[in-house]
């Protein structure tokens, strides 16, 4: 019997959360028939990387999208002055 | 009137692949604020080879640095050898107590720690069944009791409490809202609220929102990376 794609998501998420590669708790996953979303933020390409690898061992049989940003650390912005 | 200006950030999570990164967005920072807060999650795995890095990152800048650390970074059991690193580089680091700076003849009092979690006023865990979840509500209860008694005892022009779980639910929205019990404890916003801050300073919650207040009308920003989408925020205060 094919396992509720409900389960395989929540798998990876845990995967990527407890994983010793990834530890990251903050990623979307979505999966729609053969097909596997990653969505989310972290803070490097490499890592972003890892988290597509360590998702892909959890479910070798779909295909991932790894829609993953990274986070540009751009200049600082404007002062807000609490009154 | 003098003004404290206050840079903030949290959740930098840094790792090895991007050392370097961050540092580069800090120069200028002395023009910028008079100090820089960092609200924990300032590691990926909370190693201490991380905490070495961190600290090489936020090392001599030319405004004190004053952090808490985030459940990354406890997840090795290495938190006190990562505070031990910051500290070795001239960063305060606060677990549940206080610091005072003087800053241009003014002072800011700064009071704070990790924080956890429980849920917000009518939604939330309490101090009742098994152990387990007794014990997850205890923490946060005690540590919340520890930043109220160092607000009390604290003298300061301004105080500012730097946390990395949310004290509020206003400032996590855009998050799941079955996970905000996993996000922050209105615990914490009722012990500040008690005693009275200029502004409460966390992370934690990378989808949520930067601006939000307490019931008690005190000013929240949420300054994780992902949702200040630049380099830092900075806050400033009129220093009375």
């Amino acid at each position: 019997m094919m396992e509720a794609p409900q389960y395989v998501a929540a798998r990876v998420q845990r995967a990527l959360a407890e994983d010793s590669r990834t530890h990251e708790l903050g990623i979307r996953v979505d999966v729609r028939g053969d097909q596997m979303f990653l969505r989310g933020q972290v803070s490097g390409e490499e890592h972003r990387q890892r988290l597509a690898a360590v998702a892909q061992e959890v479910a070798p049989n779909l295909k991932v999208h790894n829609e993953i940003k990274v986070v540009e650390v751009t200049r600082p912005g404007e002062d807000e002055h609490l009154d | 009137m003098t003004e404290l200006r206050i840079a903030a950030v949290g959740d930098v999570h840094l790792g090895e692949d991007v050392r370097g990164h961050y540092r580069q967005r800090l120069e200028g920072i002395g023009e910028r604020a008079d100090v820089l807060l960092l609200a924990g999650d300032l590691t990926r795995h909370g190693t201490a080879e991380e905490g070495r890095l961190v600290a090489q990152e936020f090392r001599d800048l030319p405004v004190p640095v004053v952090a808490v650390l985030g459940n990354h970074d406890y997840h090795s059991d290495a938190q006190d050898e990562i505070a031990a690193e910051l500290r070795d580089h001239g960063i305060t680091v606060l677990d549940d107590d206080g610091t005072v700076l003087e800053i241009n003849g003014r002072t800011l009092g700064i009071v704070g720690g990790k924080g956890f979690g429980g849920g917000f006023a009518g939604k939330c865990a309490s101090e009742f069944g098994e152990r387990e979840i007794k014990s997850f509500v205890r923490h946060t209860r005690t540590i919340a009791e520890s930043w109220q008694l160092a607000l009390k005892e604290i003298e300061a022009d301004r105080k500012v409490v730097l946390s990395h779980y949310s004290p509020i639910k206003e400032t996590l929205e855009g998050e799941p809202l079955e996970i905000y019990p996993f996000l922050g404890s209105y615990l914490l916003a009722e012990a500040v609220d008690s005693v009275g801050a200029d502004l409460i300073l966390h992370g934690h919650a990378h989808k949520g929102s930067e601006k939000g207040m307490t019931p008690g009308g005190i000013r929240v920003r949420n300054v994780a990376l992902p949702v200040l989408g630049r380099a830092y925020g900075v806050y400033c205060l009129n220093g009375g």
